[in-house]
């Protein structure tokens, strides 16, 4: 009947190269940061993130990058969810992304709505605080 | 399918299918709604596993608490543990578990019942039902009990192995009610059970059998049935007992009332009764006529239509029914109005009356005591017309003119002495001085002083006529100023006469005022149409003198005296109540100097006391009944009550003595038991225990 | 003695003449209760005031002879009472006046039954006077 609807859809491959493609970069080369600016797009495997400007901090290499943080309008796609929310701070390492500011999250025909978004792409769990609402089918299996 | 909506502090997605929700959860979904502090939504299953502590709402009136649960996404299937079960607020159920069916059934097994408060420090409810197993159908609004006992403080008091009780929320379902135990010297010890039956949704039946020791038997059949436009209420009542062997006695009642087109009311209320104790031997009611009445009736602003017949059922002893008037049928037409350029007020009545005796004897005999002929039938007509008009002269005297005039035609029928037919003209005209004074007094104090004088002038002259239904005529401040004291049409206050009075009231802002009333009329000479016993015969009346006392605190005192000029007692009467949140009392003083042309043989001499009070805080109370003949010093009935009431048990117990009786009539002692467990939707609770400690 | 004529010049009750609206009957009581309140404040011309009122009566049997026979009635009456200014809508009067009147039911029951009606009709005479006087009492508060 319904699709099966599972939660899987956080679990993403951390391991994976990231690609970010924007409008405009800037590096700033003493903090070893660079802020990549206009219809910013973030991709690692499946998933997607797309925000109005992403500052990028590398590790002590320079080489690889340590975190991005995404401010702007933030959207999250992989694979069957979505994540919206004002602001979202990706730790490439611990695969962690958090998601804050009037955060919503669909999955099929499930929506849930909260303050912060916390999410874990190696182990595929997520937790919202703060007011969460959301909405399920019961009897939906 | 509609969605179902959760809410809480925090949501883990924790797998594949499982959501974990924390803090304040709370689901709603197609009217139910869930509170909780922590639950798993396993999405596969399609269930929810809770932790409490839970409460879970249907839309109606049943909340169940429980402290963990497993049910279904929907709400509508699951296991509710350590659960109490609470409807409308007052009945609840403690179960060690709760199984709720597809939305319809809580099954709980090992219940206790009960709407009684449970302090901390004392578990035991006053009342509780234990059952194995307790299932509420909420479609039906049933609750089934099985091998339910019902104990009292803990005490087991009654065992049944099936019970079933409406849930608070039914207004209407077949069952019994709840029994009720009286005892009376004239008819033993009996049980009256209600049984209760409903005939669709407008219309119900309530089968009342009695049974008492002396062999007294009765069953009592109540119908009401509901209509669009109106309703009915049927009451039919059989005994037998050993004071009447082998006769079967009883009443019959009717009521209703229907909303006609244009405005129009029909009430009707019938009444007889099998013989003239039944009502006094079966403590129905103290009643010694029964007046039946069907009237059609209108009334707007400035008319009033009325159109009725009566029958009156006499259950005195000196009143056979062929002789005494027992139909009567009244037509009255009144408009109000203004009397265009003269302006003022002014009313016209157009009534026509007849009553009549089913004895056609034209003679009076020693049947009854009146001293009418014991056939006379009486159809009369009258056309009434009266007008007023008041000026304000400029020192605040309130000048007034006013008139009425009455023209009436007889038809007296079967009477020898009276028969044929009559009619009369008659009026009044007087002119009245009201001068009504005003003092705003210091710290609020308010003060009216109204002196009023009217001048009457009417003809004077005798009446043709028998006076048959202005016989008993009062005087008090609702006729001092009236221009025909006469209550009925027979008779008209004829000559000129001078009615004075004077009006005061003092208005306190501490919330209590004092009302005084002293009046006398003076007659131009003694038209000897009044008796003695009315206050108003000779050339001067006795003296009128009312006074009220009112208190915020709830007391109020009544009391009216018409003196002689001796300052002679010739009527006294007091009411007197006095309410309080803790006692109340209600107290009245009668008496009415004997006066034969009003068939009152002897002085009227009588005091009431009606007494209650709360006892202690548990919700006891007190009640004391006496009334007392001064005149033959003895009393005619008292009573003794003693009611307990809380929220969930209501005990009535009560012992009244009738000391009167008649032929007929023996004096009787009543004593009754009612006993109500609130809670099931029945009496409103009253106030809840106080937890002490 | 600090008495001022309530229709006099400045008198507080001059604006209640002809200015009550009373609400419309709709029984024999509340019709007797209107004609007697317009005998006091004359009937409306153009209202200023509205007087709203409750009526209930009960009838007591008092008077219980020896032989069970009820000799005499009371009729208690009581009527809630509320007089609004129509221009600021405001209530500025109140209350509750109790009173009672009686029959008797010693003679045949033609008898009984105008002494009845007649305790009816004066118990609302009874009662309209008491409100026209506390509505005269309140009246130097209220009146402009």
């Amino acid at each position: 009947q319904g699709t099966e609807v599972s939660f899987g859809g956080l679990k993403a491959d951390t391991g994976l190269p990231v690609e970010v493609t924007a409008e405009s970069l800037s590096v700033n080369q003493a903090d070893g940061t660079a802020i990549f600016a206009g219809e910013v797009l973030v991709k690692q495997g499946e998933m997607r993130l797309q925000a109005g400007e992403v500052k990028v901090e590398y590790d002590a290499t320079g080489k690889a990058i340590d975190r991005l943080h995404a401010t702007g309008g933030v959207l999250m796609v992989n694979a069957t969810d979505a994540a919206e929310a004002a602001e979202a701070v990706y730790t490439i390492a611990s695969g962690e992304v958090v998601m804050m500011g009037g955060v919503l999250m669909t999955q099929g025909a499930t929506a849930i709505k909260g303050d912060t978004l916390h999410i874990n792409l190696k182990t595929g769990t997520g937790r919202m605080e703060g007011g969460v609402t959301t909405t399920f089918m019961p009897g939906g299996n | 399918e509609d969605p179902a909506t959760l809410i809480a502090n925090t949501l883990r997605i924790e797998s594949e299918s499982r959501l974990v929700a924390d803090g304040a959860v709370e689901i709603y979904y197609q009217g139910r709604r869930l509170t909780a502090h922590r639950l798993v939504y396993d999405r596969a299953a399609d269930t929810l596993t809770i932790d409490g502590p839970i409460t879970l709402t249907d839309g109606g009136d049943t909340v169940i608490l429980a402290s963990q649960a497993e049910l279904k996404a929907d709400l509508t299937e699951g296991i509710l543990r350590s659960a109490r079960v609470v409807m409308s607020q007052q009945m609840q159920m403690a179960a060690a578990e709760v199984r709720r069916i597809d939305g319809r059934y809580t099954d709980m097994s090992r219940v206790v019942a009960s709407s009684c408060k449970i302090c901390a420090g004392d578990p035991t409810p006053l009342w509780e039902i234990r059952a194995q197993r307790v299932v509420h159908d909420q479609q039906e609004r049933q609750i089934y009990f099985d091998r339910a006992s019902l104990r009292f403080g803990g005490v087991p008091v009654l065992f049944l192995p099936r019970l079933r009780i409406p849930d608070p929320s039914l207004k209407r379902a077949n069952g019994f009610l709840m029994p009720s135990l009286q005892s009376s010297t004239t008819l033993g010890t009996g049980l009256s059970l209600p049984y209760f039956v409903t005939l669709g949704d407008s219309r119900d039946l309530t089968v009342t059998p009695f049974l008492a020791t002396k062999g007294a038997r009765t069953l009592e059949l109540r119908y009401r049935q509901a209509f669009r436009t109106g309703e009915i209420e049927l009451t039919a009542v059989g005994s037998r007992d050993a004071l009447k062997p082998g006769q079967t006695r009883g009443l019959l009642s009717a009521d209703g009332r229907f909303e006609l087109p244009k405005g129009f009311e029909l009430t009707f209320h019938g009444e007889t009764v099998s013989d003239r104790a039944y009502l006094l031997d079966y403590g129905r009611s103290d009643k010694d006529r029964l007046t039946s009445r069907l009237e059609i009736t209108r009334t707007r602003a400035n008319e009033h239509i009325s159109g009725r017949f009566l029958s009156i059922q006499s259950l005195r002893e000196d009143e056979p029914s062929d002789s005494l008037a027992s139909l009567f049928g009244d037509m009255t037409l009144k408009r109000r109005f203004s009397l265009g350029p003269l302006g003022g007020q002014g009313g016209l009545t157009f009534q026509t009356h007849s009553h009549t005796r089913s004895s056609d004897d034209p003679f009076d005999t020693a049947d009854d005591a009146d001293l009418i002929a014991d056939g006379r039938d009486v159809l009369r007509g009258r056309i009434r017309a009266d007008w007023r008009r008041d000026w304000i002269a400029g020192n605040g005297l309130v000048f007034g003119v006013l008139g009425e005039v009455t023209t009436d035609l007889y038809h007296i029928g079967e009477d020898a002495t009276y028969g044929g037919t009559y009619s009369r003209t008659h009026g009044a005209l007087a002119a009245e001085l009201r001068w009504p004074l005003v003092k705003a007094g210091k710290a609020g104090v308010n003060h009216v002083l109204e002196p009023v004088v009217q001048l009457v002038w009417a003809p004077s002259g005798t009446e043709a006529l028998p006076n048959e239904d202005s016989v008993l005529v009062e005087f008090d401040q609702g006729n001092l100023f009236a221009l025909n004291r006469f209550p009925g049409s027979d008779a008209v206050e004829r000559g000129a006469r001078a009615n004075i009075g004077v009006n005061y009231l003092r208005q306190d802002p501490d919330g209590w005022s004092l009302g005084l009333t002293f009046g006398r009329v003076l007659r131009a000479d003694d038209p000897g149409q009044f008796t003695t016993g009315s206050g108003l015969a000779g050339r001067s009346s006795d003296w009128l003198a009312a006074f009220q006392i009112g208190t915020a605190a709830g007391l109020g005192l009544t009391n009216r005296f018409l003196l002689d000029d001796a300052f002679a007692l010739t009527k006294a009467e007091t009411l007197l109540s006095y309410d309080r949140p803790r006692f109340g009392l209600e107290a009245g003083l009668l008496f009415h100097k004997a006066d034969p042309a009003e068939g009152r043989l002897i002085d009227t001499n009588e005091i009431v006391l009606d007494g209650r009070f709360a006892i202690g805080q548990a919700g006891w109370q007190a009640r004391l009944m006496n009334r007392y003949d001064l005149k033959a010093d003895r009393a005619s009935n008292a009573g003794l009550g003693l009611s307990f009431r809380n929220e969930c048990l209501s005990v009535d117990l009560s012992l009244s003595r009738r000391f009167t009786s008649s032929t007929s009539v023996k004096p009787t002692t009543d004593f009754s038991v009612s006993l109500e467990l609130l809670g099931f939707g029945g009496a409103a609770p009253g106030p809840s225990r106080q937890c002490r400690g | 003695c600090g008495f001022t004529p309530a229709y006099g010049p400045n008198g507080p009750a001059g604006g209640l003449q002809g200015h009550i609206r009373l609400a419309g009957p709709t029984d024999k009581n509340s019709f007797d209760f209107v004609t007697a309140v317009q005998a006091r404040f004359g009937r409306t011309k153009d209202p200023r005031y509205a007087l709203a009122y409750t009526i209930t009566t009960e009838a007591v049997g008092v008077g219980y002879a020896t032989d069970t026979s009820i000799t005499r009635y009371n009729l208690k009456g009581s009527i809630d009472w509320s007089l609004t200014d129509l221009a600021s809508e405001a209530r500025v009067a109140g209350g509750t006046a109790e009173n009672f009147t009686s029959w008797s039911a010693t003679s045949a029951t033609v008898a009984g039954l105008s002494a009845e009606e007649d305790a009816a009709e004066r118990l609302m005479v009874i009662l309209a006077d008491q409100i026209a006087l506390q509505i005269l009492a309140a009246s130097a508060r209220f009146a402009p």
